[in-house]
């Protein structure tokens, strides 16, 4: 047995000259010897390894917000002078309108408005270090990283107020942010918890994990999770969608029946 | 306790539905309105979506209003003939409203045509009701002696005349379909049973007593209200039934405390405190419509 990672260990060296020296002691579990991977060339082994907590988010009826955890290692070292992680998870897109408010003799009302037609119902990014230290301007923009280089083409009224308005309310709903919590351990594991708050948009999401070298995205991973409801909540939402007659019908007769019922109650009460 | 709704796509204090459910049903036993007028704008308010509010809050009313309506019904206070004319107009009334409501969010301003509609007709209403009621106290207490059951004016020559036992009028059926019909239009806009509106023109125009009004109207407005529903769940399907029934839950109990609470004020009371409610209402929306918004934007899904 020691004799069989005595053997390993230089033999994982050899593979990989470009990495910084492992410490095989610390990862290879003792009973049975890990057979040495037969000469893998180093471009296949992947710098790196991300997994969510759930693939699937449940709305229940008491469902009031949850918490989806991206996890994963990475080949090098993370953190000052390494590499770094992007997290950025994103949820289906709608059509939104943005309104202005205008004040016309004493009242406000709605005045210009922006149409944006595919705008994410959700949005959190979360890295290592501040998005702004780990990839430079040009480089977000050309990637599409971060709210500002969010790809929201407005129909109607361009001015960029509209743009920055909808920036404001999505984030203070807490259905966008760029400042997610990112936690390392060992430099080389990392986790980010994506918070899904109670209106969170249902449909499937996009979880994309970059690995940053030197301003540089590297390597990237892109997970999904589906956001849906189930048991009671989804049976009352689909019969709304598929049969709306016979919902509306229930909807009446089970008014009408609980107002019933609360009169019988009340008159011996 | 926080409860998932399916179709407003979020989730509430239960407890809090709860009360406000409760608080509306209260006055709706009170005084024979539906509460649409209180509920809908309350909803918004904690942070309903809108459409969600406004179906919504018509099935609640149906429950409220079927509580409140078997309650008069066992008081022999409700005219089933009245209401029956009533309810054709509203009908014919409430599917125009429908058109109207189309064409309105067409021309893209319908929060705002909704708002003002609410703060005219409720102020107008509630400004009306305080008056009349006040005054009828005051001659009361002056005079004591019995006042005549209504003024008789030209209304009171059209044809088509009809016996209304119940309400103890005699008078042509052209009058009452065509409050029907303006209830209808109104309750469709606005996204209510229109029992606040209906209260007073009874008195007031058909010159009904106020006992038989509020049984009537109860009557009247849960069809509306049913018909509302049906027609909300089919074109917009924006009603939420878990929201419904949490709210009916609160709603029944109160509307039987107000039903018998009712019974032991005077009609002249019970119309100044409906008058006050409605007018206060009226001056909160138009409060909300003059004060300076806290974010100069508002972000909404597109419609359709």
């Amino acid at each position: 047995m020691a004799l069989g990672l005595l053997l390993a260990a230089p033999v994982a060296e050899a593979q990989a000259p470009a990495p910084p020296p492992r410490r095989p002691a610390a990862q290879a579990p003792l009973p049975p010897p890990p057979p040495a991977p037969p000469a893998l060339p180093a471009a296949a082994r992947p710098p790196l390894v991300a997994e969510l907590s759930q693939a699937q988010v449940a709305i229940t009826t008491g469902f009031s917000g949850t918490e989806v955890l991206v996890f994963g290692a990475t080949e090098r070292l993370l953190g000052a002078g390494g590499d770094d992680v992007l997290v950025i998870a994103q949820g289906p897109a709608q059509p939104m309108v943005v309104r202005r408010k205008v004040r016309v003799l004493g009242l406000w009302l709605n005045g210009a408005s922006a149409r944006f037609w595919r705008v994410p119902g959700y949005y959190l990014l979360a890295g290592t270090r501040p998005l702004a230290e780990v990839l430079s301007e040009e480089e977000r923009a050309a990637k599409r990283i971060g709210l500002e280089a969010l790809p929201l083409e407005a129909a109607g009224n361009q001015q960029s107020e509209f743009r920055e308005a909808l920036m404001e309310l999505k984030q203070a709903a807490g259905l966008w942010g760029e400042a997610g919590s990112m936690h390392i351990a060992g430099a080389r594991l990392f986790r980010a918890s994506l918070p899904l708050p109670a209106t969170v948009p249902t449909g499937d999401y996009l979880v994309q994990v970059l690995l940053v070298r030197e301003g540089r995205v590297v390597a990237r991973q892109e997970l999904g999770f589906r956001v849906g409801r189930v048991g009671t909540a989804a049976r009352i939402a689909n019969v709304a969608k598929v049969q709306p007659v016979v919902y509306g019908l229930l909807c009446i007769l089970l008014a009408a029946l609980a107002g019933w019922l609360g009169s019988v109650l009340f008159r011996r009460g | 306790m926080q409860v998932y709704l399916p179709i407003a796509e979020m989730s509430v204090d239960a407890l809090l539905l709860l009360g406000i459910g409760f608080g509306v049903g209260w006055l709706s036993g009170l005084f024979g309105v539906g509460g649409g007028f209180l509920l809908t704008p309350l909803l918004i308010l904690i942070g309903i979506p809108a459409p969600v509010a406004v179906a919504s809050g018509a099935n609640q009313t149906l429950g409220a209003s079927v509580s409140g309506l078997i309650a008069q019904w066992r008081r022999g206070n409700v005219d089933p003939r009245m209401g029956g004319v009533l309810l054709v107009g509203g009908f014919i009334g409430s599917g125009l409203g429908v058109q109207l409501f189309a064409w309105l969010r067409r021309l893209g301003q319908v929060d705002l045509a909704v708002s003002i509609f609410y703060v005219v007709i409720l102020g107008s209403v509630g400004a009306l009701m305080v008056r009349e009621s006040v005054r009828a106290i005051l001659r009361r207490r002056r005079q004591g002696g019995p006042a005549r059951l209504h003024a008789h004016f030209w209304m009171h020559g059209l044809p088509f005349k009809l016996r209304f036992r119940k309400s103890r009028l005699y008078i042509s059926v052209i009058p009452p379909l065509l409050v029907g019909l303006a209830i209808g239009v109104l309750s469709a806009i606005m996204g209510v049973g229109g029992g606040f509106m209906l209260v007073p023109a009874m008195i007031y125009l058909l010159g009904m007593p106020t006992a038989v009004v509020i049984g009537t109207s109860l009557f009247q407005v849960v069809f509306v209200a049913a018909n509302v529903t049906l027609l909300q769940a089919v074109q917009t399907g924006s009603v939420d039934i878990v929201l419904t029934l949490l709210l009916l839950i609160g709603g029944v109990a109160g509307a039987q405390f107000g039903a018998s609470m009712g019974t032991r004020l005077r009609g002249e009371e019970t119309r100044a405190l409906l008058g006050l409610l409605v007018l206060g209402v009226a001056l909160s929306l138009l409060w909300g419509l003059v004060v300076t918004p806290d974010s100069q934007f508002a972000v909404g899904p597109m419609p359709l």
